[in-house]
């Protein structure tokens, strides 16, 4: 499996990825959605991308339109990790397109029971 | 407890200010520390903070205003490591705390707006010795120990 994790602090993508890894992910890194759709175009194949929302250049749910916009990306899942917690924001983000909701702040293990959800956890992955 | 009236174009909230210390634990709690005692209220004379460095993120939209944390540079590399799961000696730059902090910052002043607002937009999170100021009334202050050092917690409405 291999995941994307976008989100413009650097902090966050370090405590995403030392949650993927160890269940088996390779795992690539934007720090917006600009750039994580730059390594889409430029060929990355991903089956997550997990996508905060707020972050500059391209924000996340930009990122999930134009991913959807896309047939040649409807295989990615896609996760929003975000802050923004309001039904209306949760709302928008799952009419755009993403999957699944994960707010801010989590533990490792809420992050894995929704990689559950999304039929993800690599076999041996689940603590 | 500090419960207000907060209000901004069309909408009318309650705020409850004892919630930002819930939602500090909570935050503390899941990304930082297992124990959620790590983080308690200060008991008696919150100390003045040597070297500060201030966290902060503005909300903007029907509500205006920011959320703040302060606590010494010390005390901000410490958080850095325990965030970043590194060990206490291990050395962290001033760039890892900047983004570190700034996270913190971001998470809690991103579950204190829904506190406050259905529709604004949070900015992105800065880090400085202190923030510029922002004129407008204090609706919340947190004095807090994490660890057994001050930190600080503002939410200002801007006027």
């Amino acid at each position: 499996m291999r995941a994307l994790v976008i989100d413009d602090s650097r902090t966050m993508r370090r405590i995403v990825t030392r949650i993927l890894e160890p269940l088996g992910f390779e795992v690539a890194e934007a720090a917006d959605g600009q750039q994580a759709l730059d390594l889409l175009v430029g060929g990355l194949e991903v089956d997550l991308a997990c996508v905060d929302w707020n972050m500059p250049v391209m924000d996340g749910l930009t990122f999930v339109t134009q991913v959807r916009a896309n047939r040649e990306w409807r295989g990615i899942t896609l996760m929003m990790v975000t802050t923004e917690s309001e039904q209306g924001q949760i709302v928008r983000a799952l009419a755009a397109g993403a999957h699944e909701y994960l707010v801010k702040p989590f533990t490792p293990l809420e992050f894995e029971e929704k990689l559950a959800l999304l039929g993800l956890l690599p076999v041996g992955g689940a603590r | 407890m500090s419960i207000v009236q907060v209000s901004g174009e069309g909408q009318r909230r309650t705020f409850d200010g004892s919630q930002v210390q819930s939602i500090a634990e909570q935050v503390f709690s899941a990304m930082i520390d297992d124990d959620p005692s790590a983080l308690v209220l200060w008991a008696g004379v919150f100390p003045a903070l040597d070297d500060p460095l201030e966290a902060w993120v503005d909300l903007t939209g029907p509500w205006t205003g920011r959320v703040a944390l302060t606590t010494e540079r010390a005390t901000a590399h410490d958080l850095s490591r325990a965030l970043l799961g590194m060990s206490p000696d291990e050395p962290v730059d001033d760039g890892d705390v900047v983004d570190a902090f700034g996270e913190v910052a971001n998470v809690v002043g991103g579950n204190v707006k829904t506190l406050l607002t259905e529709v604004g937009r949070l900015g992105l999170p800065q880090v400085a010795p202190s923030a510029p100021p922002m004129a407008g009334n204090v609706l919340h202050e947190l004095r807090m120990a994490w660890r057994g050092r001050p930190l600080n917690i503002v939410v200002t409405a801007a006027e």
